[in-house]
């Protein structure tokens, strides 16, 4: 579960601390330009370097800094605990004189106040090896990612699955397919490798699909099947049936709605979190593309599969959507203007007058 | 789909934001056939609650005989608040509707237990769904009882899988 979030200098967020502790799901509000989706991108900053992104041009560029701060570093820290276990990863990223790119300041590994790993710019000192190891390496590439781990049990292996397989989601319908030319268990924030998402879940575990149906048929209770099948070498495509008094109808995963491919998207999401979880799931605005009827129950199906396992983070700018979180996991983000830092607060420490979604409507919510 | 209001369904009134949250709560119960249930936004007043819900609800409880309903208020230790608020219940939806509330209000009912308000609507769903009587037991709940037996009866066969 993530515990901590601090991220300094980054964007809107200066010297910002969002802390999760044991809430398996929580809820983020706050106007446009707040800040909710730096967020996200600070979250997706740590699963790209999971996934193998390690060139730090690729992940930070000079205009992120905060607005004419580029002389101090960018700082980064999470917080996870995985199996009982505090991992605790620390990335800083600085700007010198006549640098064009950001170069690594410090990094750091923590395992439940241990040090695994530590860096200071160019110069790697394993810690966790006997005798301890040291090494240097182009301070333009993180070392998380290319440090070779001893097994699949060395607390470097636990930490980057954990952190490649978190699921950032802000989906765009038109972009999810469900055409495959691969398999993964890495989606994409905008859901468009949806296919090869699919096709690497089931293709590992072929136990999800009834997981995946079973929801399925409860929003669209027409559904009949899913067929992910091969149409050449190397791609396969998804096509849909529907089922009612005996007709049959099928057509392409392309050619459904926009809320539909969200129920898959959401369908998809539960059965990875059963079958290869717990996952931490940031999902930007889950209510978009959803009917009034559907966003209710929408919220409360992924708040209660993340329940017991896994964890949950969602924005959203819609009442029954909010209504479905409480203020103990509901935080509040503010910002004055674009020139000043984003503030997050717990909802159940912001006082209100009146009802919360007149205040959001009025505007009146601040902190 | 949303609830399908031609099977058996129960739609809760919660009069404010911790009534609410305490819903939300239960909500969450693994069990929980969530398609079965559906919390309404909240009103803000148990006057409101029983506005809404004879303005609003009677009619549609009249069209749709399978659907139940909570009125989920704050009793303010007021005595005869129960009885005030039946009475504004017609007779032929009276055995569908049901008045639930914490004898003073939520607020103080966490206080007492030091728990949150979702986790207190959990745990009262986790009674319901294992036939306990558990935190309904509490001083702040216990008058419920009635209530609870009859609404229990009414949504059990349908509300938890």
């Amino acid at each position: 579960m993530l515990q901590r979030l601090y991220v300094h200098n980054f964007r809107c967020l200066e010297n910002f601390e969002f802390s999760l502790r044991e809430m398996s799901s929580a809820l983020l509000i706050g106007r446009n330009g707040a800040g909710k989706s730096t967020i996200a991108s600070s979250l997706e900053l740590f699963q790209s370097i999971g996934r193998g992104v390690n060139r730090v041009r690729q992940l930070v560029q000079p205009k992120d800094f905060s607005p004419n701060r580029s002389n101090v570093p960018i700082r980064f820290e999470i917080e996870v605990l995985i199996k009982n276990k505090l991992y605790k990863y620390m990335l800083a990223l600085e700007l010198p004189e006549d640098f064009r790119e950001l170069r690594v300041f410090e990094e750091q590994l923590l395992v439940s106040g241990k040090s695994v790993y530590s860096r200071k710019e160019a110069q790697v000192t394993l810690t966790s090896r006997n005798p301890e190891a040291q090494f240097l390496m182009d301070w333009h590439l993180i070392a998380l990612p290319v440090i070779q781990e001893q097994s699949e049990t060395d607390p470097l292996c636990i930490f980057r699955t954990w952190l490649a397989r978190m699921i950032i989601l802000a989906p765009i319908p038109s972009l999810i397919t469900g055409d495959s030319q691969g398999e993964t268990l890495e989606p994409k924030r905008d859901g468009s490798n949806f296919g090869e998402w699919f096709s690497g879940l089931l293709s590992r575990y072929p136990a999800a699909y009834t997981e995946i149906k079973k929801y399925l048929q409860v929003v669209m209770p027409d559904i009949s099947d899913i067929q992910n099948q091969s149409v050449s070498r190397n791609f396969k495509s998804t096509i849909v049936s529907f089922e009612k008094n005996d007709r049959n109808f099928t057509i392409e995963f392309k050619d459904l709605s926009d809320g539909e491919k969200c129920f898959f998207l959401c369908a998809v999401v539960l059965a990875a979190n059963k079958h290869y979880g717990p996952l931490f799931c940031f999902w930007d605005e889950p209510d978009n593309y959803l009917s009034l009827s559907e966003v209710g129950h929408f919220i409360v199906s992924l708040r209660r599969s993340f329940k017991n396992s896994g964890q949950l983070l969602a924005t959203s700018h819609n009442q029954e959507a909010i209504r479905k979180f409480s203020s103990e996991n509901t935080f509040l983000l503010d910002r004055k203007s674009h020139l000043e830092p984003t503030l997050i607060r717990s909802l159940s420490e912001v006082s209100i007058s009146g009802d919360l979604i007149d205040s959001l409507i009025l505007g009146d919510t601040e902190l | 789909m949303s609830v399908n209001k031609y099977l058996p369904h129960i739609l809760v009134l919660p009069e404010d934001e911790a009534n609410s949250d305490i819903a939300n709560g239960f909500l969450l119960h693994p069990q929980l056939n969530a398609r079965s249930i559906q919390v309404l936004s909240y009103v803000g007043g148990w006057k409101v609650v029983v506005d809404k819900f004879t303005t609003s609800f009677i009619p549609t409880m009249r069209k749709y005989p399978n659907r139940r309903f909570v009125l989920l208020i704050d009793f303010d230790r007021e005595e005869d608040r129960l009885g005030y608020v039946k009475q504004q219940i017609p007779d032929d939806v009276k055995d569908r509707v049901f008045v639930l509330g914490v004898l003073s209000n939520p607020e103080e009912l966490r206080s007492s237990l030091g728990k949150s308000l979702e986790s207190i609507g959990e745990a009262l769903s986790a009674n319901c769904s294992d036939n306990t009587d558990g935190l309904w037991e509490h001083d702040l709940l216990r008058h419920n009882k009635t209530e609870l037996k009859r609404m229990i009866s009414s949504v059990k066969p349908f509300l938890f899988n």
